[in-house]
């Protein structure tokens, strides 16, 4: 990378005054020499001309060294080497000493011009070194990626003279600039950074040069992945390869990246924190609202119902009818209790389902039971095939799941009606209907009631405030099924869930049981 | 009962449903004394003699469940315990704990009073079950390790006949999935709960007159089973 650099400085100078200076030492050396050629043995001579090619080797780089040593020796030869004042040698001896000569001088120039030039490197490198040590210093005070880039981008343009844009995965995965203005860039190839942030490969300018996209795009490869895309241009939008600072800007990338990461994992913390903090609020407030809510319930239906129980004359005669009203209605109000904190629960996503292997005509007879004096008016069937296997769900939920549909099927079905409860497997799906003889769904809206809040029929003077299937809804789906609301052709509604069959354990029979004592 | 009236704790903090369950207990011919809180209700427990303990789950200021834990270390007085639906888990602790029934809040004066009076015979009786029990067109006989349906015997494998036998010898009282793994299959199967869902199915089928809709081998959802003759 020096060599670009110097050829460019070099060609803001000069170009000949190293070499002026090369033939002015020579000649300077010369005529210091000549009045001193009565005094001195040849042999100092030389000597005196070799440290004149060593200074200027030093002082003035390899050319003009080359030319100083050719030059030292014609100069030598022609001054002092007898016959003098001619290129000509009398001695054959004189021959070995002009060889030698030529020989050290060259071999001087060539050693101390690669010596200046690894000390030039090695004080650049260092250079770099310390820059880096500030960029990483820098960077690590760094707690927003908009710092980052501000950070970088200075960098950048310190060090190189080029104008830096970071680009970063928004939450939403697509790369946009971070806190830099993107305008600067004004050759930014949105296409090139995508595919270099995909690829985790660079795309240098040289490859970009023929195109006159004058844009280099860096990954900023992080341990766990690629974090967003180093973009570089010149400021007056020329196209220069970046190549001889490859080198750096991959380590400034990676800088860069390790900073980015960093952030994001800070980020998750706190958003994790946070989150947590939130749910903690969210079900304590729950909880106590559920408890203060219900103490008082509790209390209501207890007292209405020792109320109707009592016997004596003391109270009048309808005294025991209005207490049992009032006891139904808290009981009914204790529903819409339950419904309206259960999806609030269920919304909040808190509820996640405790699965084990259930028996299905066991939680659906629970729910049968628990409904009890609700469904005393409708004939109730389970009908389930004898084979069905055991499914993987948490009881309490599906059993509300049952309950919510059995009581829309009594409440909008006529007295004395049937009420059904089927199911089939069927493709990995164990597929579980409720159904009724009642006037069905109104057509049209089946989807839209299972939202929150929806009633099928706005002003019903059946009870309700909306929330069963939507918390049927969210029950199923948090079990991976899925749940429709449909009319059946004879008649009557019908709705249907779905349950992945999964694979059930196995179960170790009793070694002494026969397979015919089981139906016994 | 009325001769010898049973002394009953109750352990609850909203003085509404203490006035309501005191008088319905009253009404019962039981004594009744009242604890606001844990720590009370524990000094009422061992100075009373309690014959019975109805005990609120969200007590102000103890863990209901260590209420049960602490009573379980000195005394084995049935546990009646109130809790809300939908915390089927703290249920299960209370009753794992040592706890011998629940009742789920809100809950009328009728659930009370049967399962008050359920415990209270159980335990007069020492906790030991009738040799002879006889539901629905089925009889056992624990005795005699026969189980007759319509007059006819029954088939019942070895691991059904002890499920059998663990839940009617504590008839009226509630069992949770893990209690009955480990009286019926050992302490390894704790964890198999399904196991008792596939046996007491099979009871259903063999004993009970529509297995869809027991009224016998009642399922106390997220909890266990029930026996009621």
């Amino acid at each position: 990378m020096k060599d670009d650099r110097n050829s460019a400085a070099g060609t803001g100078r000069s170009r000949a005054g190293p070499y002026a200076w090369a033939v002015l030492a020579c000649l300077g050396t010369a005529a210091a020499a000549t009045p001193l050629s009565g005094y001195l043995d040849l042999a100092n001579i030389v000597m005196l001309f070799l440290l004149a090619v060593l200074l200027v080797a030093l002082y003035a780089g390899r050319g003009p060294a080359v030319l100083a040593s050719v030059l030292s020796v014609t100069l030598f030869d022609f001054l002092f080497v007898p016959p003098r004042f001619s290129l000509a040698v009398g001695d054959v001896q004189y021959v070995v000493t002009l060889g030698v000569m030529l020989a050290v001088a060259l071999i001087t120039a060539q050693l101390t011009a690669g010596l200046g030039r690894q000390a030039l490197l090695a004080s650049r490198q260092e250079r770099e070194t310390r820059s880096l040590y500030e960029l990483a210093r820098d960077l690590a005070g760094a707690v927003s990626t908009d710092q980052v880039a501000a950070i970088t981008e200075r960098f950048v343009f310190d060090a190189f003279g080029m104008h830096a844009l970071l680009l970063l995965p928004g939450a939403d995965g697509v790369l946009a600039a971070a806190g830099g203005d993107p305008g600067r860039l004004a050759y930014l190839e949105e296409r090139l950074a995508i595919h270099a942030y995909q690829h985790g490969e660079a795309i240098g300018v040289n490859a970009l040069a023929d195109t006159g996209q004058a844009v280099a795009y860096i990954p900023l490869k992080a341990p766990m992945r690629i974090r967003g895309i180093l973009a570089l241009a010149w400021p007056d939008g020329r196209v220069v390869g970046v190549k001889p600072v490859e080198a750096l800007l991959s380590t400034i990338a990676s800088l860069v990246a390790i900073v980015v990461e960093r952030l994001h994992y800070v980020d998750v913390a706190n958003q994790t924190q946070m989150q947590m903090a939130s749910e903690r609020l969210r079900s304590s407030v729950l909880s106590a609202l559920s408890h203060d809510i219900r103490t008082p319930l509790t209390a209501l239906v207890g007292l209405a119902d020792s109320l109707a129980v009592m016997r004596g004359g003391a109270l009048p005669d309808d005294a025991p009818d209005t207490a049992a009203a009032i006891r139904e209605q808290a009981v009914r109000l204790n529903g819409m209790v339950t419904n309206l904190l259960d999806m609030a629960r269920l919304q909040a996503g808190k509820v996640r389902p405790r699965k084990e292997w259930q028996v299905l005509e066991e939680v659906a007879g629970a729910a049968v039971k628990l409904l009890g004096r609700a469904l005393a008016g409708h004939r109730v069937t389970i009908g389930l095939p004898k084979d069905l296997p055991l499914i993987e769900f948490d009881a309490v939920l599906v059993e509300r799941v049952f309950c919510n549909l059995l009581e829309n099927a009594a409440k909008y079905s006529p007295p004395g009606s049937a009420i059904a409860i089927t199911a089939s497997v069927n493709r990995g799906l164990v597929q579980i209907c409720v159904t009724d003889e009642g006037r069905g769904f109104p057509e049209g809206r089946q989807e839209e009631l299972f939202g929150v809040f929806i009633r099928g029929e706005q002003e019903s003077s059946a009870p309700g405030a909306g929330l069963g299937l939507a918390i049927c809804r969210s029950i199923v789906e948090a079990h991976g099924g899925t749940i429709r609301a449909e009319n059946r052709a004879g008649g009557g509604a019908q709705v249907t869930f779905t349950l992945p069959a999964g694979s059930p354990p196995e179960i170790e029979e009793e070694p002494e049981t026969a397979p015919w004592e089981d139906s016994a | 009962m009325t001769e010898n009236p049973a002394t009953i704790v109750v352990v609850e903090d909203d003085r509404q449903i203490r006035r309501f369950v005191r008088s319905t207990l009253e009404a019962e011919g039981c004594k009744v004394f009242e604890a606001e809180t844990g720590r009370q209700g524990l000094v009422e427990t061992a100075t009373r003699k309690a014959d019975l303990v109805v005990l609120d789950l969200g007590l102000p200021d103890i863990d209901g469940v260590d209420f049960i834990r602490d009573v379980r270390g000195w005394s084995d007085v049935p546990i009646i315990v109130l809790s809300a639906r939908s915390t089927e888990g703290d249920k299960v602790t209370a009753l794992d704990a040592g706890a011998d029934d629940y009742l789920s809040k809100p809950f009328g004066v009728a659930e009370l009073v049967a399962r008050l009076r359920a415990l209270l015979r159980r335990h007069a009786r020492g906790g030991e079950g009738t040799a002879v029990t006889a539901f629905g067109d089925v009889s056992v006989d624990l005795s005699r390790r026969m189980v007759l349906r319509n007059g006819q015997p029954v088939h019942l494998t070895a691991l059904e006949y002890r499920l059998l036998s663990v839940l009617v010898g504590n008839a009226g009282k509630v069992l949770t999935h893990r209690h009955l793994l480990r009286e019926v299959w050992g302490p390894s199967f704790v964890e198999s709960s399904h196991y008792v869902r596939i046996y007491v199915a099979r009871l259903r089928q063999k004993l009970e007159a529509d297995p869809t809709q027991p009224r016998h081998f009642l399922t106390e959802t997220g909890v266990g089973y029930r026996f009621q003759a």
